[in-house]
């Protein structure tokens, strides 16, 4: 039988697909055996979310043509979701930016004139012109002041899609180039309530199980995720494990029903921002039923309560901050586990119940299961507990729970902290790009951390600022009050991502005292409001690194060249700092301390440090023998991937800090991920636990050795309002999030014209009985409106959202209905990430 | 000849529901059912030289009553060269 070209392909996409699903068919092996391959297969990290799931990418002629879910992968053993499999489809949007474009008049740079294209010579000469001018101001600032007062009017939004060494090559220039803490990524939207729970509650940020508790549990609660549009990956690996182990259970929470109710044991609606007074039920009935886990409690745990009324991170001035009676506050004090009992005993399931309208059936089958000793259970939250203006609270009563119960770092058991960003691990948390951090947990607040950072950079004593810098929230603030002028947006969609996008973002972004920049590959929203913009190579046209929800560390290598002028983020960082000698950035005092750095420019100091540059140029191959680009290697002379790496490691490796370790950057070109900490070259799967922690000595069965006891805390705290509810005139909650079809602000997905076409618009899902009362009906256009803006959308009474009455729910993917022209800017005040979910809303129609 | 798309999919189902399920897909324009297992998995291909019918087709799988999860699998698109409009259905092996 002759076999034509498309039965090749055809047979190939039986074999991998039944592979997938451990099945066998006879004779596929045989077929394909026979067939050529003029495709280049190669592994690489997915371009989306933090799952962190590998696909094999399919190259032909420097273009990819296939991709296929990777099934060597422990992650995703073979299986891809929609967007992954349309994956290889966003390098090749029609609107791609291929060259720098500057707002120009006249052929003068001009902040209200129109984008024309210019060189990166022209591009980089006035970027630098503006980030001079900016920093004198900001050193004259400075003069005199001790360097735990220094403030900075430069600063950059990075990403949680930045590879790992492009985010820590961000993170040396602004903290130390430019001395400005103003460096936060857009993960301080998605992930910093959980980060500030990890650090409150165990002393070390991130996860201590893996993804291997989805298979070993026995119940699987999600709190607050729609892992089933999400998390789809992880979510397939659910179900199998609901539907071929006996006895487990699936137990969802949500403000609305969405696709996970379809797999749902107990499927459970609440009141918006009551799950704190859901999972302090959950504590109290634990402990009034004495199944706490007694020793657990007594060796590993202490108890802590946590400052109430902290207000809701608004502007100072705004009437709900300057009632609040401890505002931001979040100082620990030390109480017993009867105070700590007692501080829960007032959540009764009645009164459980009558805060969140869950009925008492279901609340009382889901403590009774948190309180089963011989259930495994991991719990699962993203968005609906981080993105709360108490969200560092509700990822602490969720950790209460487990550690009540000693539920945790055990195979099946524990809490698990999902993330939405490739490397919103492995990046913007682990190398130091949030205002207050450095690589590796170290903290710009504390001098001895600095005085290290400083010393493994080679640079003088106190280069490093000892004060915060500005963070996500605070950035926007700041522009639109003209003290942060020069600025930075690189991997990210912050225009449309950011909250009250009508009353802090634009007016920011255009001020005319401010000069912005965004690097990206497309035209989003945020490039189109800035004044220069910077073309980007993306995903797989570099070489990269990210690391995902489970600590997994995970490299690919350049596969294809970037279109036309297009640089990676990495690329621009480095060259823009040649841009500047080190008189320019640093006043002489500091300079003196280190004479040899005088007349050397930053580029210098920071990369060509005899460290960064210390890997010469290589051939990158893979085990078969084929050969692969590195645009960076070839500009540079030297393998900076390798030299940004390497140094990053040392922070693991040579400080009081353990528990970080990563492998050798060559070690992550072979295997498919590891999990850190990497020790002896074995990765950890579960945390703080004998047997499976390397650093828990035998003996000690668990040890949260972040903390300087070994002890990790439980801390009450109560249920409080969120910040604006609904009211006579706004009378709906609103809560926005994403959809399957798109990831996060669709500046990628929506350029992949199936996707596209499978939802296009946003639109308003809401109960039919919501819309009746406002004379809106399903296919009509609405007008929503709150307090900050409105927007058009049609309305959604169908389909794959069920909303309660009361509650309207809008995806925030679509560029031409922003609805962030209608949240509000309140945060948690303790981690200051945005709450997304909750605010008030009107609908009329349009 | 147009552009040659195939998709491979990992369809969950809820055991109780798997024939009927199968039963609506194969009504599917380019769809064919290669396997599938006691605890409801299935292994389906859909093929098209129209890109869209393929995208909807597995865009569509969420809304069957029984399916759970919808996993892609392998994804290929090619179009023919242009010194050989007939590569796709050329002999690569006897």
């Amino acid at each position: 039988m002759k076999l034509t070209r498309r039965d090749f392909i055809k047979t190939n996409a039986v074999a991998a697909t039944a592979a997938a699903a451990g099945i066998t068919i006879p004779g596929m092996n045989q077929a394909l055996a026979k067939g050529p391959d003029d495709i280049r297969w190669d592994k690489a990290a997915c371009r989306y979310c933090g799952t962190g799931c590998s696909v094999l990418i399919g190259t032909k002629d420097n273009r990819i043509v296939a991709t296929q879910g990777d099934p060597d992968a422990p992650v995703n053993k073979g299986l891809n979701c929609i967007k992954g499999y349309f994956l290889s489809k966003i390098l090749y949007g029609k609107d791609r930016l291929t060259q720098p474009l500057l707002r120009k008049t006249n052929g003068k740079y001009d902040k209200e004139g129109d984008f024309e294209p210019v060189s990166w010579d022209e591009a980089f000469d006035i970027m630098a012109e503006k980030f001079k001018a900016a920093q004198k101001v900001s050193m004259k600032e400075n003069e005199g002041k001790p360097v735990e007062k220094m403030t900075s009017r430069v600063g950059m939004f990075g990403s949680g899609q930045w590879t790992v060494w492009e985010g820590y090559a961000a993170s040396k220039l602004f903290k130390a180039g430019f001395r400005s803490n103003n460096l936060d990524p857009n993960a301080r939207h998605c992930m910093a309530s959980a980060v500030g729970a990890f650090i409150r509650g165990f002393g070390s940020d991130e996860p201590m199980g893996c993804y291997d508790d989805l298979e070993h549990a026995d119940a699987f609660v999600l709190w607050g995720s729609n892992m089933a549009e999400m998390h789809p990956i992880l979510w397939t690996r659910i179900t199998d494990t609901r539907l071929t182990k006996e006895g487990s259970e699936v137990h969802v929470l949500s403000t609305y029903e969405h696709r996970c109710f379809d797999l749902a044991d107990n499927g459970m609606i609440f009141e918006p921002q009551t799950d704190l007074a859901i999972l302090n039920y959950i504590a109290n009935y634990i402990i009034q039923n004495k199944a706490y886990n007694e020793d657990f409690v007594n060796k590993h745990v202490n108890f802590k309560k946590t400052p109430t009324d902290i207000g809701y991170g608004l502007r100072p001035e705004h009437e709900l901050q300057k009632k609040a009676k401890n505002a931001n506050k979040g100082k620990l004090s030390k109480i017993s586990f009867e105070e700590y009992a007692k501080s829960v005993e007032e959540y009764t399931l009645e009164k459980a119940h009558e805060i969140s309208k869950v009925p008492k059936d279901k609340l009382l089958r889901l403590a009774k299961l948190y309180a089963d000793p011989d259930k495994k259970i991991t719990s699962l939250w993203t968005m609906g507990f981080n993105q709360h203006t108490r969200g560092v609270w509700a990822n602490g009563l969720m950790y209460n729970v487990h550690l009540l119960t000693g539920k945790i770092s055990q195979p099946g058991n524990g809490p698990f902290s999902l993330t939405g960003q490739p490397s919103a691990c492995g990046t913007a948390r682990e190398v130091g790009t949030f205002v207050h951090r450095l690589p590796a947990d170290y903290v710009i607040m504390k001098k001895s951390h600095r005085d290290f950072a400083e010393k493994i950079w080679k640079l003088p004593e106190g280069t490093i600022p000892g004060k915060k810098g500005y963070h996500a929230v605070l950035q926007n603030r700041m522009l639109k009050d003209g003290k942060l002028n020069a600025y930075w947006v690189m991997c990210n969609n912050n225009m449309q991502a950011a909250p009250n996008m009508n009353e802090e973002g634009l007016p920011g972004y255009r001020n005319p005292d401010n000069f912005i920049v965004t690097s990206d590959p497309y035209p989003t929203v945020t490039a189109m409001a800035s004044d220069l913009i910077l073309p980007t190579a993306m995903w797989t046209e570099k070489e990269g690194a990210y690391g995902n929800a489970e600590r997994r560390t995970q490299f690919w290598r350049e596969q294809v060249s970037a279109p036309g002028e297009a640089k990676s983020d990495l690329w621009q960082l480095m060259e823009f700092s040649k841009r500047f000698r080190t008189d320019e950035v640093w006043p002489a005092e500091l300079l003196n301390k280190m004479p040899e750095y005088i007349g050397k420019t930053l580029f210098d100091v920071l990369y060509a440090n005899g460290q960064v540059d210390k890997f010469p140029e290589e051939t990158v191959t893979d085990d078969r023998g084929n050969e692969y680009g590195n645009h960076e290697m070839k500009a540079f002379g030297f393998y900076p991937q390798k030299g940004l790496f390497e140094e990053y490691r040392r922070f693991q490796l040579e400080g009081p800090k353990k528990g970080h370790e990563q492998a050798h950057f060559d070690v992550y070109h072979k295997v498919r991920g590891l999990r850190w900490p990497v020790v002896d070259g074995k990765e950890t799967l579960w945390r703080y636990k004998e047997g499976y922690d390397p650093y828990v000595k035998a003996g000690e069965d668990f040890r949260f050795y972040g903390k300087k006891d070994g002890r990790a805390n439980i801390i009450t705290a109560p249920y409080e309002p969120a910040a604006e509810s609904p009211d006579k005139e706004y009378d709906l909650w609103l809560c926005t999030g994403r959809v399957l079809e798109h990831w996060h602000s669709g500046s990628m997905t929506r350029r992949v014209p199936e996707l596209y076409r499978a939802f296009p618009d946003a639109v308003v899902f809401m109960h039919p009985k919501d819309a009746k009362k406002r004379g809106l009906k399903r296919g009509m256009t609405a007008k929503a409106i709150t307090r900050r803006g409105e927007i058009e959308l049609q309305v959604e009474t169908r389909g794959r959202n069920k909303m309660p009455e009361g509650l309207v729910f809008i995806p925030w993917f679509d560029a031409g209905r922003l609805v962030n022209r209608l949240t509000l800017d309140a945060t948690d005040p303790l981690s200051k990430e945005t709450d997304y979910k909750k605010c008030a809303v009107k609908l009329v129609r349009a | 000849m147009n552009e040659y798309n195939v998709c491979g999919v990992v369809i969950h189902v809820r055991k109780e529901k798997k024939q009927a399920v199968i039963k609506h897909l194969l009504s599917i324009e380019g769809l064919e059912v290669h396997a599938d297992t006691e605890e409801g998995r299935l292994v389906v291909t859909v093929e098209s030289e129209d890109k869209y019918h393929v995208a909807d087709t597995i865009d569509s799988f969420k809304d069957i009553e029984g399916v759970l999860t919808a996993s892609m699998i392998y994804q290929f698109c090619d179009q023919p060269t242009q010194d050989n409009p007939n590569s796709l259905n050329e002999g690569v092996a006897a």
